[in-house]
C-alpha cells in the first residue's frame, strides 16, 4: 500500500512547518499550564511547592484540586476540539461541531436522566454517568447521520443544522422537565453539573478521563489521512482506496465516547469544537494530519486559559467556563454565518 | 484488462446485462440520453456498485475480490462534480489519494493547463478549472501508484469530464486523454454528452438507452444520425458521415 504520509508532508503549506506548529502549540500549552498552576484563590506557585515553602494544606489543595483540574482541562479541551475537527472533516462542512449537532446536549440529557432516575440507588456511580453520556452522544450521532445520508448533497448541511437545533431544543425541554420533577437534592446536583465547569475535577475522574480520552484521540489521529481522502466525495474516495464505512464508524464511536465522557464530567462546554479547528484551518490549511493534532493542542490551550480566567476573574466566586466559551464562540459563529455564501 | 460478462444490475436503477472488453490504450465513450444509466454503469465498473448479475473483471480478477487499496492503484474514478468543503490548494488536492513525486505533479498540472493555478485555493476556481483539477487527481492516483511490474497504466473512469469546459478546453482535454492512453497504456472510459466529441476521439462507443446498451462498436457505426435522432428525440439538419471521417451532428433549428 502506498503511504499517504509522504505526500501530505511534502505538500504541506509552508514546507516543513508541521513539527514547528505543533511544537509551538505545545509550548504555549505548557506556558498556559504554568500560569494556571500558579494562579487561583490560593496564589501558590509550583515552584514554591517544589521548594517546600508551603504549608501542608496548600500543598494538598494544589495536588488534590488544582492539578487534576488542569489535566482535566487539557483532556476535555483536546477532545472537544479534536472531535470538532474530525466531525467537520466527516461532514465536509466547517459548521459541524459536537455542540451544534446536538451531540453534547443529547449526552447531557442522558446524563441528567441517569442522575434523576438512579440518584438514590446504588448504581448511581460515575461509570453510570459515563455510560449514559456515551449512549446519549451515540444516539444523536446515529440520528444525525441517518438524516444526512437520506438528504445527501448540499441539502444535508441545512438538515444537519436544523436537526442539531431540534435536538438541542428537545434536550433543553427534557432537561427542563427533569428539573421540574427532580427533588431538591437532585436539582442541586443537576445544576452544579449542567453549567459546564471543571470544578468537580478529582483524581479519580481525571484519571479515567485521561485514559479514555487518549484512546478516543488516538482513534481520531489514526483517521487523519482517510479524512483527507473523504474530502473528494464518497464515490471518488472509495475509488481512491478509502473504506468510508469503517472510517465513519471509527469517528462516530471515538467522538461519542469522548464527547459523552466530557459531558458526563463537565457538562456542556460549548463552541470549543467549532472555534478551534476553524481558526486553525484558516492558518494551516485543511489537511487533517496537521489539523487534528493542532486542534487538540489548541483546544487544550484554550480551555486551560478559559478555565484559569473563570477561576480568577471573579474570585473568590467562579464563572462557569462553559459560559465563557459560549460568550466567545457565539459571536464567532454568527460571524461565520454572515461570511458564508447563501448557497451554503 | 477490463472484462464484462453479462454484467448487470437488478435493483433500481437497473442495468440490463452487458458484455464487453476494454484493452490498455483504448478510449471508450459511454453515451446516452439523461437517465439512460451511464453513471450507474460507471459506478459498477469502478466497483462502487457491486454488479448483481454476471461478472466484471479487472486484470482477470473479479472486482469484488480486489482489496480496496490494491484496486485503487489500478483504477481511478473522477465522479461528477461534488462540492469541495475546504480550501485545499490545487497542488494539494491533486495528491489526495496518492504519493506522487514532484515531477509527476508538475507534468500533470502542465498537461491540463493548471500550472498558473497550482498555489490557488480550489474554492476560488471556476467550475471548469476545478473539473480539470479533479481529472489531474485521478490520473495522478493511477500513475503514482502504478507498480513497477505493471505493463499498462490502469483504468481511468471519467463521468462527464467535459461538462464544465469551454470548447477549447474540451479539445485539449480529449487530446490529452488520447495522449495518456497511448503514452501510459491507460484504458479510459468517459461518460460523454457531446456526441461529436465521442465520435472524434473515442475508439469505441457504447450507446445506452433506458438502462440497456442498444448499440456498441466504432463511433461511425454506433452514432448514425437515424439512431441518434431516434434515441434522443432530436432533429439534425446536416450530417457528415463519411467512412473516413467521424460523423458530426448539427442540430436543426
Amino acid at each position: 500500500m502506498v503511504s499517504l504520509t509522504a505526500c501530505r508532508q511534502r505538500t504541506m503549506r509552508p514546507m516543513g512547518r508541521t513539527p514547528r506548529v505543533l511544537i509551538g502549540l505545545t509550548l504555549a500549552l505548557l506556558l498556559a499550564l504554568a500560569w494556571g498552576a500558579a494562579s487561583g484563590a490560593l496564589g501558590l506557585s509550583p515552584w514554591a511547592l517544589l521548594s517546600g515553602n508551603t504549608d501542608t494544606l496548600s500543598t494538598q489543595v494544589w495536588w488534590q484540586l488544582r492539578l487534576p483540574r488542569l489535566l482535566l482541562g487539557v483532556a476535555v479541551g483536546a477532545m472537544l476540539a479534536g472531535s470538532g475537527a474530525a466531525m467537520q472533516g466527516l461532514f465536509r462542512n466547517p459548521l459541524a461541531d459536537p455542540t451544534l449537532l446536538g451531540l453534547a446536549s443529547g449526552a447531557g440529557l442522558f446524563v441528567a436522566l441517569w442522575i434523576v432516575i438512579f440518584q438514590d440507588s446504588a448504581v448511581n456511580s460515575l461509570y453510570g454517568q459515563f455510560a449514559a453520556g456515551f449512549l446519549g452522544a451515540l444516539s444523536v450521532c446515529v440520528i444525525v447521520f441517518g438524516l444526512a445520508k437520506r438528504q445527501g448533497g448540499s441539502a444535508a448541511v441545512m438538515t444537519l443544522l436544523l436537526a442539531g437545533l431540534a435536538i438541542n431544543t428537545l434536550a433543553g425541554a427534557g432537561g427542563g422537565v427533569l428539573a421540574f420533577i427532580a427533588s431538591d437534592e437532585q436539582l442541586r446536583q443537576l445544576s452544579l453539573w449542567g453549567m459546564g465547569t471543571l470544578t468537580h475535577a478529582l483524581w479519580r475522574t481525571t484519571a479515567i478521563a485521561l485514559v479514555l480520552i487518549s484512546l478516543a484521540l488516538w482513534m481520531l489521529m489514526r483517521s487523519a489521512s482517510e479524512l483527507d481522502l473523504l474530502q473528494l466525495g464518497e464515490t471518488t474516495a472509495h475509488a481512491a482506496g478509502l473504506d468510508a464505512k469503517r472510517l465513519k464508524r471509527r469517528i462516530v464511536v471515538a467522538t461519542s465516547l469522548g464527547v459523552g465522557l466530557c459531558v458526563a464530567l463537565t457538562g456542556v462546554i460549548g463552541f470549543l469544537g467549532l472555534l478551534v479547528p476553524h481558526c486553525l484551518r484558516l492558518w494551516l490549511g485543511p489537511g487533517h494530519r496537521l489539523l487534528l493534532p493542532a486542534s487538540m493542542l489548541g483546544g487544550a490551550l484554550l480551555l486551560v486559559v478559559a478555565d484559569t480566567l473563570a477561576r480568577t476573574l471573579g474570585a473568590p466566586a467562579e464563572i462557569p467556563v462553559g459560559l465563557l466559551t459560549s460568550l466567545l464562540g457565539g459571536p464567532y459563529f454568527l460571524y461565520l454565518l454572515m461570511r458564508r455564501s447563501p448557497s451554503c | 484488462m477490463l472484462t464484462l460478462h453479462q454484467a448487470g444490475l437488478a435493483s433500481i436503477p437497473a442495468l440490463a446485462p452487458i458484455s464487453g472488453e476494454l484493452h490498455p490504450g483504448e478510449l471508450l465513450a459511454i453515451v446516452g440520453p439523461n437517465g439512460a444509466g451511464k453513471s450507474t454503469l460507471l459506478s459498477m465498473l469502478s466497483g462502487y456498485r457491486r454488479c448483481e448479475q454476471g461478472t466484471v473483471q479487472l486484470d482477470g480478477r473479479l472486482l469484488d475480490e480486489w482489496e480496496i487499496t490494491a484496486l485503487a492503484s489500478r483504477r481511478a474514478l473522477v465522479a461528477q462534480q461534488e462540492p469541495v468543503g475546504f480550501d485545499w490548494r490545487v497542488e494539494e488536492l491533486v495528491c489526495l489519494g496518492s504519493n506522487p513525486d514532484k515531477a509527476l505533479i508538475a507534468e500533470l498540472l502542465d498537461d491540463l493547463n493548471l500550472v498558473p493555478l497550482a498555489k490557488r485555493s480550489v474554492l476560488s476556481l471556476s467550475g471548469g478549472e476545478r473539473q480539470r483539477v479533479m481529472i489531474a487527481r485521478g490520473a495522478c492516483q493511477l500513475l503514482s501508484r502504478r507498480s513497477k511490474t505493471a505493463r499498462d497504466g490502469g483504468l481511468l473512469l471519467l463521468d462527464e469530464p467535459t461538462s464544465a469546459l469551454d470548447i477549447g478546453q474540451q479539445q485539449r482535454l480529449m487530446r490529452q486523454l488520447r495522449t495518456w492512453a497511448t503514452q501510459h497504456h491507460m484504458a479510459i472510459v468517459c461518460v460523454l454528452h457531446d456526441l461529436n466529441l465521442a465520435a472524434t476521439y473515442a475508439d469505441g462507443v457504447w450507446l445506452l438507452h433506458q438502462g440497456q446498451r442498444i448499440a456498441y462498436g466504432k463511433p461511425h457505426h454506433v452514432l448514425t444520425p437515424e439512431r441518434i435522432a431516434d434515441v434522443y428525440g432530436a432533429e439534425f439538419q446536416a450530417t457528415t458521415s463519411h467512412k473516413a471521417s467521424p460523423p458530426l451532428l448539427a442540430l436543426a433549428r
